[in-house]
């Protein structure tokens, strides 16, 4: 495999790392335009609240992920959603994961 | 993938090999949609063995040749439990899936849950006046009942099969229109046994089948 740990060329670095990828796979497996708390998410994925923060800031950033903040009975709950930009951007790095496996499409990266 | 590699810190930050992606992009996927699923099988199971053993106990109080094998308030009282258990089962199944979720899918989930109690608590209000000011034979009135809940209870599926393309759940509804019909034809009390194995044994294969095969949607309620 690739030992050098390097992001291989043309991989969307945003997305190419594994805490990240985890995040993105698990909002896009919601129906589209659900939300999803953000204990729920952190209890799906296993991740402690500080890193998926983290990766959550990263992501919205990118313009990946929304944030939304709403009120329940007056506790503040955090909900979390992929964007549209973040689904395609999923879509786009599976199909540039799926050019570089395949032989024949190999751009030679 | 172990729940460990996320909690590794900087090292979950790391860029993976393309092989490793793919890899990790399909076990999750796999991994979050089996945790989101609502467990489907759960609404049809409470009904089709209240069905089976509440109607079938009311069939048995009936006397075939000789005295009631059950006393009358038996069928009732068993009815009346599994009922009640089922309906709160349902309920709990439906608020468990949607937990922590928010948008359309829950939606429409609350909506086509909500039809339920709706739509069978107009049925009582018509059915109650009905038989009262039509002074309706205790006969009559059973058959007024077990052929308009099915009809209903039919309807309701077919609506559900086509709001989650379940071909399975649209099949329960033309089953339990037909299972109603055959009730009001065959009489009392007869029409209990109907119920029992038709609708009962309706609602346990679906339960069945969705235990074998669950749903491919993740966020269906």
């Amino acid at each position: 495999m690739n030992a050098s740990g390097g992001p291989p060329l043309g991989l969307d670095p945003v997305i190419h790392a594994q805490a990240r990828l985890r995040v993105t796979v698990a909002l896009a497996a919601l129906a589209t335009g659900d939300r999803i708390t953000f204990p729920r998410l952190q209890e799906l994925l296993d991740m402690t609240a500080g890193n998926l923060s983290t990766h959550l800031r990263k992501l919205e950033d990118a313009g990946y992920v929304e944030i939304t903040k709403a009120h329940q009975r007056r506790t503040p709950v955090t909900y979390v959603a992929l964007t549209s930009s973040g689904r395609r951007a999923l879509a786009d790095y599976t199909t540039a994961l799926r050019a570089l496996l395949a032989p024949t499409d190999q751009p030679g990266g | 993938m172990s729940s460990d590699d996320a909690e590794a810190g900087p090292d979950a930050d790391r860029p993976l090999s393309v092989g490793e992606s793919m890899a990790l992009i399909e076990h999750e996927q796999r991994e979050v949609r089996r945790r989101l699923r609502v467990n489907v099988a759960l609404f049809y199971a409470p009904w089709g063995a209240a069905y089976l053993l509440g109607f079938g106990a009311v069939y048995l109080t009936y006397p075939s040749d000789g005295p009631a094998r059950l006393p009358g308030a038996v069928g009732a009282a068993v009815t009346g439990v599994l009922f009640a258990v089922a309906t709160v089962a349902s309920a709990v199944n439906g608020a468990r899936g949607g937990r922590g979720l928010r948008g359309p899918s829950r939606v429409v989930g609350a909506m086509y849950g909500w039809a339920w109690p709706l739509g069978f608590g107009a049925l009582t209000l018509v059915n109650s006046r009905v038989i009262a000011l039509g002074g309706l034979s205790a006969d009559a009135a059973s058959l007024l009942w077990s052929g308009s809940a099915l009809l209903l209870v039919g309807v309701l599926y077919l609506a559900g099969g086509a709001l989650w393309q379940s071909l399975p759940m649209y099949a329960l509804g033309v089953w339990m229109l037909v299972t109603g019909a055959l009730s009001v034809l065959v009489g009392v009390p007869g029409n209990f046994l109907v119920l029992a194995l038709g609708g009962g044994g309706g609602m346990l294969l679906t339960a069945a089948y969705f235990t074998v095969r669950p749903p491919r949607s993740p966020s269906r309620a």
